[in-house]
């Protein structure tokens, strides 16, 4: 028997009932009008798992389970991963159980949640794993049965061997398969007899999110958990002078106030170890209620931190960085980024001779794009479980990267890795800020010096005001035409606080002769991190609606004009690493073009805006169709085209999409984190607008490129360019082009009547 | 002027509110004012829920005082404590700014919401501790869908008229305005929780001026009455 | 000591009676399903319902709920098949899933009150539901559905 390891076996059952032979039947059931059915369970009934490669395991009695290796953040690895190996395998997915796996980096790979990289990376290793497994299964059976490997075949988790006319489950020979060696070199199934891979399979956890079992970080449980908040500084730059805790140790359920340090001076930070605050003033108490009350009664006294030194580790050996103690204000830092636009920049990419293009152009169009801080917001506020002793360390929760946070653990809590356990939770939302992992080492020192098991959870307010925001972003694009409107150079020059966005070697790099791109940032204390598709999420909005008012300009048709531009990449590129393939960029261009009718007149009613983009090996391009409605632009329908190689499940791929949709227009439209004097000026929802029901697209038709190419990204991909589109699809809409994120300010909004926007 | 005032309903309706006044109880507000002329006079009063009002008689028309209160009266109607309730649209509006209520709830035939967006889902009883929580009343609703008593977008005299109007003031009698001012809705306008603004008037205030404008003769102000600031 | 009628279960409890319901749940109950979200009643996710209204169990003291009856999630269908549990598995909507039970807890009062719900109508009833994934489409579809589902079982 195994023994129960993770949150999800503890508090949940499988639908299961044993046969009067002592087997153990499952029933599992998709369909709706039998009601719904767990696909992932407590195994405990099972009998004894035979371990065949990391990944996989099997009862005597044929129960197939499959360890997802990578942490769940909406992506639906939980289902899209275990169907990978399953293809391989060759069993029944209705009868294959899923469990996610705990942090172990030897057994289950890389472990890493971003970058659009969970189906990219896991791919190969993933079908190689399935197919030895089916390999040693009927290596097992030859052996058994006494008949050549080679006469074997499989089908849907049964081992045939027609001359004999002998069969068996995979479950009759698991434990001998388990004691044999993997084996390399496995051939793998042909694409084209894929028979689960590239059908849409149901989110494996689906019964567990509608009937509220325990699944997130948040909803861990352990013996004698105390809960455990910290109290931030109110404002970046900032730091605790004094506290007085005496009337908060007073209240109900606390049991104890303290500080800590989470670096210690001089700690060699790593590029995932990011954090806003140093000392942390920590409230332990029994209910969160309690915490939170509790915290309303310390009096605390806070003063400027001063600039602070952070020693960062990194390929290039470490470095010193300064982090400045100005307490900023968004209408400082727009001044300072017009500022420091005029200035000397790196030049990041350079082809022909763009200098000379620009001085001898007949007309020069010259536009510049900001964007705000944003929020990552998730649903689920940050929280980790700690329980740590002098020996050994449980960790539990949300958390995109193990792998990135074990090794800071381990020399925090100088315990070696093997005593250190990780259990990756569902995360409720990730859009890479739960790449950072400070959350768990303050869980970790709190569990240490608090002697106790405990559960650190920030508010939605401290979630929002802490930081690792998407950063400030600011770039001027500057084309220059001839004399008959060709275009001659194209320039781009980044900044932003405290990175700029610039990807110098991507479109339209590599399809015009004179190109020039430059960057520069301004440091910050303001702490920033990856945000769904980093950089790419403003580069998209900023080159793709220069792209289209550079087309206006022109005469040409927007589409047209980018397949123009991508076929000279294509066929004479300019330059050298070009990073994207201009048929697969020019491939979901035209795929959006036929789907969505473009150009053809029954579309006339909508105002129709454009965009496409190359991020995380993937393309993606979107048409946005928008109206007014009750005065207020208002996206109606949008259409997507997406090359990510093969989909591995489209329904779920597609839901995907329609997220990053929603995801764009509700960013593009409200999107924005300011500051004032250090303090975020936005703190919860009622200030930080998301976007909400009525604003989503009535319909939104997700098209995919087919081919064989090995997937590439997908979360990501999708997310910048709908930016562009909406951007685009404004101009249209308002006859005003929008530079600014934002697009729909409340600033910039009429507040009166009937026709008031729906501004903060 | 008041020509939208309906003495004949409101003689009627007198005498059975009469009758019921007589159970309120009586209660006493000790406040501050602070003069125009510079001085600051301390003073106790008494304001009586249950002044026996408004036969006709009792009226004591007086334009030039009655326009003069209902300005200070305009203040607080259209201070956001009050107007985020009246709004124009079905949609409340929301905080200092009155911005549309996030969410956009609907007001819903009764005033009190729809389907899963009924007011009281989120306004409680009282109000929730901390900041940006919903307030909260027991009564906490926006005006019915067939009376919707809109403050937001009015002129002074617009509003004045409005109120006076039995039509379209929640068919209320002048005895029924002047008890208005004591309801509990009304009240909670100068107590709506942490980090709101209250009407620029303190509550007393706001009854004294009330009730003059209405025992003066409820009148409304010119077409170009401006309020102070 | 306070007693509840939580998804028609009995409870005496030692809390605070100004305790939110949703920490009663969450921490002392260990009903989690239903979720922290804001805690201002800004995003929906702690939708249950109070005798079947939608509140946000965040800002609903416990004290109000005395008396009272409490469905939560775990309690809104017997054996998981109530329509909208089934619709959103037939459409496979969530991704992350952390708002779904306060989105379903919210569209139930809906399909209550309306068996045929238009957009408009799915909007006013959902505007004050959350989700950072952006499955808000599929959510009204899954409602739409489930209402369908809803009008066939009672045919």
């Amino acid at each position: 028997m195994e023994p129960s390891k993770s949150i999800q076996n503890r508090r949940s059952f499988l639908k299961s009932s044993f046969l009067a032979g002592g087997g153990l039947m499952i029933s599992f059931s998709v369909l709706p009008e039998l009601g719904i059915a767990e696909k992932t369970g407590t195994l405990n009934l099972a009998g004894e798992w035979n371990e065949i490669t990391g990944y996989i395991k099997i009862t005597s009695d044929n129960i197939i389970k499959i360890i997802n290796p990578n942490p769940e953040f909406g992506q639906n690895v939980m289902t899209s991963l275990p169907m990978i190996i399953a293809e391989e395998l060759d069993v029944d997915w209705q009868k294959v159980v899923v469990e996610m796996g705990p942090h172990d980096s030897i057994k289950l790979g890389p472990q890493f949640s971003g970058g659009s990289s969970s189906v990219r990376m896991y791919w190969k290793p993933l079908r190689e794993a399935g197919a030895a497994a089916r390999q040693m299964l009927m290596q097992a059976a030859a052996e058994t049965w006494m008949v050549p490997v080679e006469e074997l075949t499989t089908k849907a988790g049964m081992i045939i061997h027609t001359k004999s006319m002998k069969s068996g489950t995979y479950g009759e020979f698991a434990s001998k398969a388990a004691t044999i060696p993997i084996p390399k070199g496995i051939k793998l199934k042909d694409v084209k007899a894929f028979n689960i891979v590239g059908k849409s399979k149901k989110n494996v956890e689906v019964e567990k999110i509608l009937t509220g079992k325990p699944l997130f970080g948040m909803d861990y449980a352990h013996e004698g958990m105390m809960i455990a908040m910290i109290e931030h500084p109110p404002g970046f730059g900032m730091k605790l002078k004094s506290f007085d805790a005496s009337q908060a140790l007073k209240m109900p359920g606390i049991k104890e106030v303290f500080t800590l340090k989470l670096y210690e001076d001089g700690f060699e930070q790593s590029g995932f170890d990011t954090r806003s605050f140093n000392d942390l003033l920590v409230v332990v108490g029994k209910t969160t209620w309690e915490v939170m009350n509790a915290r309303k009664k310390l009096v605390t006294e806070w003063e400027p931190a001063g600039d602070i030194k952070d020693i960062i580790g990194g390929r290039g050996g470490k470095k010193e960085v300064v982090v400045p103690g100005e307490l900023e204000s968004t209408t400082k830092q727009l001044e300072k980024l017009q500022a420091y636009a005029s200035k000397p920049a790196e030049l990041l990419r350079k082809d022909g001779d763009p200098e000379t293009a620009f001085k001898n152009a007949a007309q020069i169009i010259e536009r510049t794009y900001n964007a705000p801080f944003l929020a990552h917001n998730c649903m689920e506020p940050i929280n980790f479980f700690a329980h740590v002793t002098d020996e050994k360390a449980l960790l539990a929760g949300p958390l995109q990267g193990p792998g990135w946070s074990e090794p800071t653990l381990a020399k925090l809590l100088k315990l070696p890795a093997d005593k250190i356990e990780i259990q990756m939770t569902r995360m409720g939302g990730g859009f890479g800020r739960r790449a950072y992992g400070h959350y768990l080492y303050e869980a970790a020192l709190i569990s240490k010096k608090a002697k106790a098991p405990i559960k650190l959870i920030y508010t939605r307010e401290d979630d929002m005001t802490y930081g690792i925001y998407r950063p400030m972003y600011t770039a001027t694009y500057r084309a220059a035409l001839d004399a008959n409107k060709n275009l001659i150079a194209f320039a781009v020059k980044g900044g932003g606080i405290p990175e700029h966005a610039i990807h110098a070697n991507r479109f339209p790099a590599g399809a015009i002769d004179n190109y020039l791109a430059e960057g520069w940032q301004i440091p910050s204390n303001i702490t920033i991190g990856a945000f769904r598709a980093p950089r790419s999420n403003f580069n998209a909005a900023a080159e793709q609606s220069f792209l289209d008012e550079l087309a206006e300009v022109m005469g040409k048709d927007p589409i047209d004009f980018r397949l123009e531009l991508l076929k000279r990449a294509k066929e004479n590129p300019v330059g050298k690493n070009n990073e994207y393939d201009a048929d697969r960029y020019a491939g979901v261009l035209k795929l959006v073009k036929e789907k969505s009718g473009w150009g053809k007149a029954d579309n006339k009613k909508y105002h129709r805006g454009v965009a496409a983009y190359f991020c995380h090996a993937s393309y993606a391009a979107h048409v946005v169709d928008m109206v007014l409605r009750n005065g207020k632009p208002y996206v109606e329908r949008v259409f997507s085209a997406m090359d990510c190689g093969i989909v591995v499940n489209p329904d779920a791929a597609t839901n995907m999409v329609e997220g990053a949709v929603i995801d764009g227009i509700g960013n593009s439209f409200y999107g924005k984190l300011s500051h004032k004097d250090g303090k975020a000026e936005q703190t919860n929802f009622h200030s930080y607008r998301i976007i909400r029901h009525s604003e989503v697209p009535k319909k939104i038709e997700v098209h995919f490129v087919k081919n064989e190419i090995d997937p590439t990204g997908l979360g990501e991909p999708p997310f910048p360019p709908v930016f562009g589109a909406v951007a685009n699809a404004l101009y249209k809409t308002t006859n005003k082009r929008h530079y600014n994120q934002p697009f729909l300010d409340p600033s910039t909004q009429q507040n009166t009547g009937e026709n008031r926007k729906k501004t903060f | 002027m008041n020509q939208s005032d309906r003495p004949d309903l409101v003689q009627t309706k007198l005498n059975t509110m009469t009758v019921h006044n007589l159970f309120l109880r009586r209660f006493k507000v000790v406040m501050v004012l602070s003069a125009m002329f510079s001085m600051i006079v301390l003073m106790s009063f008494a304001i009586n829920t249950n002044r026996p009002f408004s036969d006709p008689e009792k009226v004591k028309k007086d334009s030039v005082a009655s326009v003069k209160a209902f300005m200070e009266v305009y203040k607080v109607l259209m201070s956001a404590r009050c107007l985020n309730c009246h709004p124009a649209g079905d949609i409340p509006l929301q905080g200092d700014d009155s911005h549309l209520h996030t969410m956009f709830p609907q007001r819903g035939k009764d005033g009190h919401g729809v389907y899963a967006m009924k007011c009281n889902n989120c306004h409680q009883p009282t109000n929730a501790p901390g900041l940006n929580t919903p307030p909260g009343n027991p009564k906490w609703a926006l005006p019915p869908a067939d009376m919707k008593m809109v403050f937001e977008g009015r002129t002074p005299r617009q509003l004045a008229q409005q109120i006076m109007d039995y039509k379209r003031n929640g068919h209320k009698t002048r005895a029924q305005l002047i008890e208005h001012a004591r309801d509990t809705l009304v009240k909670a306008g100068w107590n709506m929780g942490e980090g709101r603004k209250p009407p620029p008037l303190t509550y007393p205030e706001f009854v004294e001026v009330w009730d003059t404008w209405i025992n003066t003769g409820g009148y409304a102000p010119g077409n170009n009455a401006v309020p102070k600031k | 000591m306070i007693n509840l009628n939580i998804n028609n279960k009995n409870y005496e409890l030692e809390v605070d009676p100004d305790t939110p319901l949703l920490w009663v749940l969450r921490d002392t109950i260990q009903l989690v399903g239903t979720k922290y979200g804001c805690g201002v009643a800004q995003c929906g996710a702690c939708v249950v319902h109070l005798n079947g209204e939608a509140v946000r169990s965040c800002v609903t003291k416990a004290s109000r709920a005395v008396g009272q009856k409490v469905v939560t999630i775990e309690g809104l269908s017997e054996n998981n098949d109530h329509p909208l549990q089934k619709a959103w598995t037939e459409l496979d909507v969530p991704q992350c899933g952390y708002c779904q039970s306060g989105q379903i807890m919210s569209a139930a009062v809906l399909l209550r009150e309306n068996k045929n719900p238009t957009d408009q109508d799915i909007y006013n009833a959902m505007e004050g539901n959350i989700c950072r994934c952006g499955t808000y489409l599929r959510i009204q579809n899954a409602i739409k559905l489930a209402a369908e589902m809803q009008r066939n079982e009672s045919k």
